[in-house]
C-alpha cells in the first residue's frame, strides 16, 4: 500500500485525489508516530519552508490542529530512519495560499529533520514533506510541549528580484532599504514603498566587465542623493553611477587587475567626497580617490605590502572622529591590521602595539561596542579554525583585550567568512551573527546562541518596523517585532559626504549611550543598510548626537522613539536644539490645490519636499507660509518632508485629488 | 600501483613536427616573423624581451610554433582545464646543466636559465574557423628564482607582446561537437600567476614533476619515454627512479575511476589546496600522493566556508547535490567556482566523471 494507509482509509478515498498527496487531501493527525511510504504525492510544497531552496518534484501532506496552545515539535530524527535524508515545511493559511510556520531539513543527526515551534489552539497547521533530497520513505514524529519564548523569530517573504541579491540599501534617497539585485547588464531595484511593499523596477545597464561576485558597495560618489554602486569581481571593480534622478546608470569599467574581496565606500581624506577602498587578495590594497570633481583615481599601497587581505572594515576605535580601518586577513599571510587615521589622509599600521594582530584566519570581522561602555570592541570570526578560534576584543582605551574565553565564542566552532553585528532583538546589546549562528549578547559581553539560525545576508529593514531584517538570495527574512522600542537614524551630509558614510551616532537611553559608526559595507560580502539601527529595549525616549566626519555635530535631545528619523548636516554647529517630537498636521487631505502644513514648532522658512511614494523627489521649496501650492502634481498619494534647521525631519503622507 | 607508462601524444607538437619531419612547413614566413636559423636567445638578465619573437624560440612562421633547436616540446599525463584551450608545453635549458629529480611529486629541481614555454590556443575561432594563438606564458629562472612574463598575441597572429596587466578576450569558438560556445578567456595579470605558482609565496612551476610526465610520448623520431627524453637531451641529470607512481590520464577510461578523478584533482586544485598554498588553510589537500586517503578530498568533511547549508560536506558520500565539491567545479559564478582562477565555463566532462565517482562512493556519511 502506498502509503501505509489502513485498507479501508484508501476505499473511503477512492474517486478523489490520494489521501496525502495534495494540500486538499492533507491527512488530519495528532501527537505521535506515523510512517510515509515513499513520497511521490502530486503537490510539491509551496513556498518552502525550511532551508535549502527549491528542487522537489513531490509532497506529502497532513494537517494538525491543536486542542491547546502548544509547542509542536516535528521530527524526523528516529533510530530507524538512520541514514534516510527528509525535509519538511509546516503552514498555516489556506491550501493555494499558504504561510510559512516554520520548517527543516538537516537539523537532526545526519540529513534529518526536526523543527520545534509554537502552535495556536484551534488553528489547523500543514505538516507537508517534500523529496527535495530522497523521496525514500520514513517514519516522523509529532510531540507537544509547553510553549517557547524566542528572543527573534523571522517570517519569510518572498522578494521578485534577480541577478546577484547581495546588496539592502536605499537607492532613492527617502531612507526606506531597498532591494538591489545586479547582471552584468541590469540592476533590478524592489524601491520600498512608504506604505509597506516594493515598486519593482528593471533598469538596464552598458554591460559591467566586472559583477559583483566578490563583493558589493554602495555610496554617493557625486552626492546628488542617489546611490551608486562598486561591482568587486576577481578582476576588478566596475563602478555603476547614478543620474541625476536614480533612474539610470553609466557603467564605468576599470581595467586595474585587482584580485577584489571586501569593498567600501569611505572618505579616505576626509574631502567630503567619497573614494571607495578594495581588499586585493594577491597584492597590496586598492583604493580610488575621488578628485572632487567624481573623477576616481586608482591607487595601490598605503595599507600594507602583502595579498591576503579580504575583509576591510572602517571604524573609529580611538574616539577621535577620524575613521580607522581593520582588515581580517587569511592565507599564508594571515596578520590581522589595523590602522590609524592620522587626520591628514594618512594612516598607521598600529594593530602590533594594540593587541590586534592576531594570525587567526578570518575573512571579516564584526565591530561594535558590545558592552555600551562607549568604544568599539571587535569580534574577529574565524573562517578556518587552523590557526585559533575566534577572537572577542574588548577595547580598553589603550589598548584591546582578548575576553574571549567564557564569553560564548571560545566553545563555538561555527565558522564562516561572513561576521556582521546588528541588535536583532532590539534589546539594546548589539549581537553577532556569523559561523552559521546568531550569537545574542546578553549585555555583559557574553554571548548565547539563538535557538533561532537565520543565514548571513544583507541585512536592513525591509518593512520599517524597526527590526533588522535580513535578506537570503529572493527571501527576506522578516524579524518579527518583540515589543522592544528602537530608532532609526538616516543620515543626510550636506559638508560631509551625502551619505554620512564615516560618521558616528550616539544614542542615550536610561540603559545607556549606544554608538553607530555608519560603513558601507561590512561582513565580507554584502551591503548593508547605512541606516543606524538602535534597539532600545524597555526605553521611550533618547538623546542622538551625531559627528559628521566635517567636525560637525549636531545634537537632539528627548526624541521619541519607535520610528525612523532623518538627520540633515546642520551648519549651526554646537547648537544643541530640543528636537521635535510631534508630527505634522495637514490640512485638508485630500487636497486640490494649497495643502496647510503646521507643525509642532513655526515651519516658515524650512525646507520641504514632496515624494511619490517610490521615494522620488516631485518638489522642493522653502516654506514661505504655513501652506504649499500642490496644484502642480498629478493626483495621488504623495509624502511631505518638513527639513529643521537642525537636520530633523518630519514627514506625512497626504493624497492630491 | 601499476607502473604502466602511458602514450600520450602531443597534440599540436606532434603535428607540428609531422609537418617539418614531412618537409612541409610554410615556407611563407610573415614578413614581421623574419627568424632565420639561429640559436634561441636566452639572455636571463635582460628578459624578459617586449616581444616573443626576440627568444627565437620558434622557427619560420611564429604561429606555427616549430620549436628551435634545444626547444624541447613536453605534455603531462593530465593537463590543468584551460577554457577548453589547447596548450603547447616547452622547455628550454642552457647547456651544461640539466634539472634534478626530488620526488615524485614535487617540480623538479631545475637549473638557472630554464625557460618552461606554454601557449595557449583555441580552433574553430569565428569567424572563419580558424586557429588563434591567444598567449604564451614564459616562466624562466635566474639567481635561484622564477620569474613569468606573459605574451599576447596579436590578431595578425605575426608577433606576440609582453603583457602582465591581465585582459579579457571575448570569442567565439566551435568545439568538438560542431557547436559555436562564447568564451570571454582570461589572460592573467602577473599577481594573477603568482596565485597559483607558489609556494610559501616563493614562485614555482606547477606542472613538472616526475608524476605527471612519466608516459610514453611521440616524438618526431618515434615513441619515446618523456623523461628519458628530456635526460638524452641533458635536461633530467641520471640518478631519477624508473618506477615513478604516477597519475593517469584523466580521461582514460580504461582506468580506474578513483584513479581518474585523483589525478585531475592533482593537476587542477592541488597547487592552492596543499600546505604551502594560496588555500592552505582550508581541510582539503589534492596532491595525488595524498589523495588515498579519499578524507584528503573532503569525503564526509564539513565545509568551513556556508555557501549553502544544505550542501553538508566538500564530498557527501553518494549524493553531488549536497557535495560542496560537485557545486564549486560546476558553477561559472567567480565566487564559488573552482578553480579560482583559469577556468570560465564549467569543465563538463570532467564534472560528469566526478559526479559518478561521487554518487558511487559508499557508506554514507555519518554526520
Amino acid at each position: 500500500m502506498k502509503h501505509g494507509l489502513p485498507f479501508l482509509l484508501l476505499l473511503s478515498c477512492a474517486g478523489s485525489a490520494m489521501a496525502q498527496d495534495d494540500c486538499a487531501n492533507a491527512l488530519p493527525i495528532t501527537a505521535g508516530t506515523y510512517n510515509v511510504a515513499a513520497i511521490n504525492g502530486t503537490e510539491v510544497p509551496s513556498p518552502i519552508c525550511a532551508p535549502n531552496g527549491t528542487g522537489a518534484t513531490a509532497g506529502e501532506w497532513y494537517t494538525y490542529t491543536p486542542t491547546a496552545d502548544h509547542s509542536l515539535t516535528v521530527t524526523t530524527d528516529l533510530p530507524t530512519n538512520a541514514g534516510l535524508d527528509t525535509r519538511f515545511h509546516v503552514y498555516h493559511g489556506n491550501c493555494g495560499a499558504l504561510s510559512c510556520v516554520a520548517g527543516d531539513d538537516d537539523s537532526g543527526s545526519g540529513l534529518l529533520s526536526v523543527a520545534t515551534f509554537n502552535v495556536d489552539q484551534g488553528v489547523t497547521y500543514y505538516i507537508a514533506f517534500d523529496n527535495r533530497w530522497s523521496s525514500a520513505g520514513f517514519d516522523f514524529t509529532l510531540i507537544e510541549g509547553n510553549p517557547i519564548v524566542n528572543a527573534v523569530n523571522f517570517t519569510t517573504l518572498s522578494i521578485p528580484t534577480s541577478g546577484t541579491t547581495s546588496c539592502v540599501v536605499d537607492m532613492n534617497g527617502d531612507h526606506l532599504d531597498d532591494v538591489v539585485g545586479v547582471t552584468s547588464t541590469n540592476i533590478n531595484i524592489n524601491y520600498q514603498l512608504v506604505g509597506g511593499g516594493f515598486n519593482n523596477v528593471n533598469i538596464p545597464t552598458v554591460q559591467a566587465t566586472n559583477t559583483p561576485s566578490w563583493s558589493i558597495a554602495a555610496g554617493d560618489i557625486d552626492n546628488n542623493g542617489y546611490n551608486d554602486l562598486l561591482y568587486a569581481s576577481g578582476s576588478g571593480v566596475s563602478f555603476m553611477r547614478a543620474n541625476a534622478n536614480g533612474t539610470g546608470y553609466t557603467t564605468e569599467n576599470r581595467t586595474d587587475y585587482i584580485f577584489c574581496q571586501r569593498s567600501n565606500f569611505v572618505d579616505i581624506n576626509n574631502d567630503g567626497h567619497l573614494d571607495a577602498f578594495v581588499c586585493h587578495d594577491v597584492a597590496p590594497n586598492c583604493y580610488y580617490l575621488n578628485d572632487g570633481n567624481n573623477v576616481l583615481l586608482f591607487n595601490q599601497g598605503g595599507f600594507g605590502t602583502t595579498g591576503g587581505n579580504y575583509g576591510s572594515i572602517w571604524i573609529d576605535y580611538d574616539n577621535d572622529h577620524q575613521i580607522d580601518m581593520f582588515i581580517a586577513k587569511c592565507g599564508s599571510d594571515p596578520v590581522n591590521q589595523l590602522y590609524h587615521n592620522n587626520g591628514n589622509g594618512t594612516f598607521t599600521l598600529i594593530s602590533p602595539s594594540l593587541n590586534m594582530a592576531d594570525n587567526v584566519q578570518t575573512w571579516s570581522s564584526a565591530w561594535g561596542d558590545f558592552d555600551n561602555d562607549g568604544d568599539m570592541d571587535a569580534l574577529v570570526g574565524a573562517s578556518s579554525l587552523g590557526n585559533g578560534g575566534h577572537k572577542l576584543m574588548r577595547n580598553d582605551g589603550t589598548t584591546f583585550t582578548n575576553v574571549s574565553p567564557g564569553s560564548g565564542f571560545d566553545a563555538f566552532n561555527g565558522t564562516s567568512i561572513e561576521w556582521i553585528t546588528r541588535d536583532f532583538d532590539n534589546d539594546g546589546y548589539l549581537d553577532v551573527l556569523g559561523g552559521g549562528k546568531l550569537m545574542l549578547n546578553n549585555g555583559d559581553m557574553t554571548f548565547t546562541q539563538s535557538t533561532v539560525t537565520p543565514t548571513n545576508g544583507p541585512t536592513g529593514d525591509l518593512n520599517n518596523d524597526g527590526f533588522v531584517d535580513i535578506l537570503n538570495g529572493g527571501t527576506a527574512y522578516l524579524n518579527e517585532p518583540n515589543g522592544n522600542h528602537f530608532l532609526t537614524v538616516g543620515l543626510e551630509g550636506t559638508i560631509s559626504n551625502r551619505n554620512g558614510i564615516g560618521a558616528r551616532v550616539e544614542v542615550t537611553s536610561a540603559l545607556g549611550t549606544q554608538i553607530r559608526d555608519i560603513r558601507s559595507g561590512d561582513g565580507f560580502r554584502y551591503m548593508s543598510s547605512l541606516n543606524a539601527h538602535f534597539g532600545l529595549g524597555a526605553d521611550e525616549t533618547a538623546d542622538v548626537v551625531v559627528h559628521w566626519p566635517s567636525g560637525i555635530v549636531n545634537a537632539f535631545t528627548n526624541v521619541a522613539v519607535d520610528t525612523a528619523i532623518t538627520i540633515v548636516e546642520s551648519t549651526a554647529t554646537g547648537v544643541v536644539e530640543p528636537a521635535p517630537t510631534d508630527a505634522l498636521r495637514l490640512f485638508p487631505v485630500p487636497t486640490s490645490n494649497i495643502l496647510y502644513i503646521t507643525g509642532p514648532t513655526e515651519l516658515r522658512g524650512d525646507l520641504v519636499k514632496v515624494l511619490d511614494l517610490t521615494g522620488r523627489e516631485i518638489l522642493r521649496t522653502y516654506l514661505t507660509a504655513d501652506a504649499l501650492d500642490v496644484a502642480s502634481l498629478t493626483a495621488g498619494p504623495y509624502v511631505v518632508q518638513v527639513i529643521y534647521p537642525n537636520g530633523r525631519v518630519l514627514q506625512e503622507r497626504f493624497v492630491k485629488e | 600501483m601499476s607502473i604502466t607508462r602511458y602514450a600520450r601524444t602531443i597534440l599540436a607538437g606532434s603535428a607540428l613536427l609531422g609537418m617539418v619531419v614531412l618537409g612541409c612547413r610554410k615556407e611563407t614566413p610573415g614578413p614581421d616573423t623574419p627568424i632565420a636559423d639561429g640559436g634561441v636567445q636566452v639572455d636571463l638578465g635582460n628578459m624578459p624581451y617586449s616581444t616573443l619573437s626576440e627568444y627565437r624560440f620558434f622557427l619560420g612562421n611564429m604561429a606555427d610554433r616549430v620549436p628551435n633547436t634545444g626547444v624541447l616540446p613536453y605534455a603531462p599525463i593530465t593537463p590543468l582545464f584551460s577554457d577548453y584551450a589547447h596548450k603547447d608545453r616547452f622547455i628550454w635549458m642552457p647547456s651544461g646543466a640539466g634539472a634534478q629529480y626530488v620526488s615524485d611529486d614535487q617540480v623538479l629541481a631545475f637549473p638557472d636559465g630554464t625557460v618552461l614555454i606554454k601557449d595557449f590556443w583555441f580552433e574553430g575561432v569565428q569567424p572563419g574557423d580558424v586557429r588563434r594563438v591567444l598567449e604564451t606564458r614564459v616562466m624562466f629562472r635566474r639567481n635561484g628564482a622564477w620569474l613569468f612574463a606573459d605574451y599576447v598575441w596579436n590578431d595578425a597572429q605575426t608577433e606576440a607582446f609582453l603583457d602582465l596587466n591581465g585582459s579579457i578576450v571575448p570569442l567565439d569558438r566551435k568545439d568538438a561537437d560542431g557547436v559555436v560556445r562564447h568564451v570571454d578567456y582570461r589572460i592573467p595579470a602577473l599577481a594573477e600567476c603568482h596565485t597559483c605558482h607558489k609556494s610559501d609565496n616563493v614562485a614555482m612551476p606547477i606542472g613538472p614533476k616526475p608524476q605527471n610526465l612519466d608516459m610514453i610520448m611521440s616524438y618526431p623520431e618515434g615513441p619515446m619515454d618523456q623523461l628519458a627524453r628530456w635526460a638524452a637531451e641533458g635536461y633530467l641529470e641520471a640518478g631519477y627512479p624508473l618506477a615513478i607512481q604516477h597519475l593517469v590520464a584523466w580521461d582514460d577510461t580504461t582506468q580506474d575511476l578513483e584513479l581518474r578523478v585523483r589525478s585531475y584533482l592533482d593537476v587542477n586544485c592541488s597547487h592552492c589546496h596543499n600546505e604551502h598554498g594560496h588555500c592552505e588553510y582550508r581541510p582539503m589537500r589534492f596532491a595525488f600522493s595524498r589523495t588515498d586517503d579519499i578524507s584528503n578530498i573532503g569525503v564526509c568533511i564539513e565545509p568551513e566556508e556556508i555557501i549553502d547549508p544544505g550542501w553538508t560536506h566538500i564530498v557527501e558520500a553518494g549524493d553531488t547535490a549536497r557535495s560542496v565539491l560537485f557545486h564549486r567545479i560546476n558553477t561559472t559564478n567567480e565566487a564559488y567556482r573552482m578553480p579560482l582562477m583559469g577556468r570560465t565555463v564549467v569543465h563538463q566532462e570532467a564534472v560528469e566523471m566526478i559526479a559518478r565517482w561521487i554518487e558511487g562512493l559508499n557508506p554514507p556519511c555519518t554526520d
